[in-house]
């Protein structure tokens, strides 16, 4: 795991302290882990983190359903 | 929606009569109403000093004039921006609502709301695209959830409520402040003026929801509820910080400085100022059980 996702992952476990752990493949919008509110935040943690710029227009939420889907996404683009 | 009836009292019926005829009596056609000059002076503040993100920070203190200039500007557009998306997405719901099993009631105001929303949507847009040549995107993402009917329309129209009352703050003190333009001005104090029935008419509805859902739904839902619409609170306020806004003002490190506000104790007491009196109507209603709100 990259250290941006690791990252991303922390902040999600900080604000759902119930869960030890989330498995790469579980879908975070379905599970609730990130809602319409949290949303935003989450964007701007992408953007910090990534050090990209993320349209809302164009954002496909599909990218930011799965750790796995964040990684591939938004930290390892460069590398494939 | 819903299938139970309003449980309406005379205060209800006297106040959507009243609030309709004012809807009449006031009516005015806003593509005729405003001048709209050609340009608008870069050289005045377009948003007063005391409503900026930065206001009571070191940030206020350390950016140039210039800077505070073109964050006012900005900052105006995005404010502006946020009504149109505000308005967009209230409308859907509220159109969602009218003449449906629940509210046969207050439809009849509903068209008024409608059509003023609709209008009040126009002159934002029209001042964002021609005075920042553009309207800031939405920041909302649309994947909830399952709340039962009751809640569900309670949490619209409560959502509607402080979304209106945050913005009447800025209006009201936009309109007073004499350092803005005519332009500015006007376009706060016609929308404080529409928005004040606005309110006094969804803080009657609300009341009335908030009795029919707390029949229905248990002790432990209206806690999720409260829960629920305090982060609403937060989400709102937060909107007002927009990284997109400060890099449009040519400020460095955006997020950082989003972050830092966000951090910053003394912005929680000018935002209190702001929602103070949605907060104080959700306390004395028995919506909220106390005022501490969460960080998102």
């Amino acid at each position: 795991m990259t250290d941006g996702l690791q990252q991303v992952k922390d902040w999600i476990l900080k604000r759902h302290p119930e869960r030890d752990d989330i498995p790469n493949d579980l879908d975070l919008i379905e599970n609730r882990l990130i809602d319409s509110l949290s949303f935003v935040e989450f964007v701007f943690l992408l953007e910090q983190h990534s050090g990209r710029t993320i349209e809302m227009e164009t954002l496909e939420v599909d990218s930011l359903r799965t750790l796995d889907a964040i990684e591939a996404a938004f930290f390892l683009a460069e590398v494939k | 929606m819903a299938a139970t009836a309003l449980p309406v009292n005379d205060r209800f019926l006297e106040i959507l009569e009243r609030l309709s005829e004012k809807s009449i009596e006031d009516y005015y056609n806003p593509y005729q109403r405003f001048a709209w000059p050609p340009t608008l002076d870069e050289n005045r503040m377009w948003t007063s000093p005391d409503l900026l993100t930065v206001y009571g920070t070191e940030h206020y203190d350390r950016l140039d004039e210039d800077t505070l200039r073109r964050l006012s500007k900005w900052e105006s557009i995005n404010f502006y921006s946020l009504n149109v998306h505000g308005i967009r997405e209230l409308l859907i719901e509220v159109v969602g609502r009218i003449h449906m099993p629940g509210f046969e009631v207050p439809s009849d105001f509903f068209h008024h709301f409608i059509g003023e929303e609709n209008e009040h949507m126009w002159f934002f847009s029209e001042f964002c695209r021609r005075y920042g040549g553009k309207i800031y995107s939405s920041m909302t993402m649309s994947a909830d959830s399952a709340w039962e009917s009751e809640v569900e329309n309670f949490l619209v129209f409560a959502r509607i409520l402080f979304f209106e009352e945050l913005v009447d703050h800025y209006n009201t003190r936009m309109a007073q402040d004499d350092s803005l333009c005519d332009t500015i001005r006007q376009v706060n104090r016609l929308h404080h003026q529409d928005e004040s029935r606005h309110i006094a008419f969804g803080r009657e509805l609300v009341s009335l929801l908030f009795t029919r859902m707390r029949e229905a739904v248990s002790a432990e839902r209206l806690r999720e509820v409260e829960s629920y619409l305090k982060r609403y609170v937060v989400f709102s306020v937060n909107s007002l910080y927009n990284p997109h806004v400060y890099r449009d003002a040519g400020i460095a490190d955006p997020l950082g400085l989003r972050n830092a506000l966000l951090a910053d104790e003394r912005r929680r007491v000018q935002e209190r100022k702001a929602i103070r009196k949605p907060l104080a109507f959700f306390l004395k209603t028995g919506i909220f059980s106390d005022d501490t709100l969460p960080v998102l």
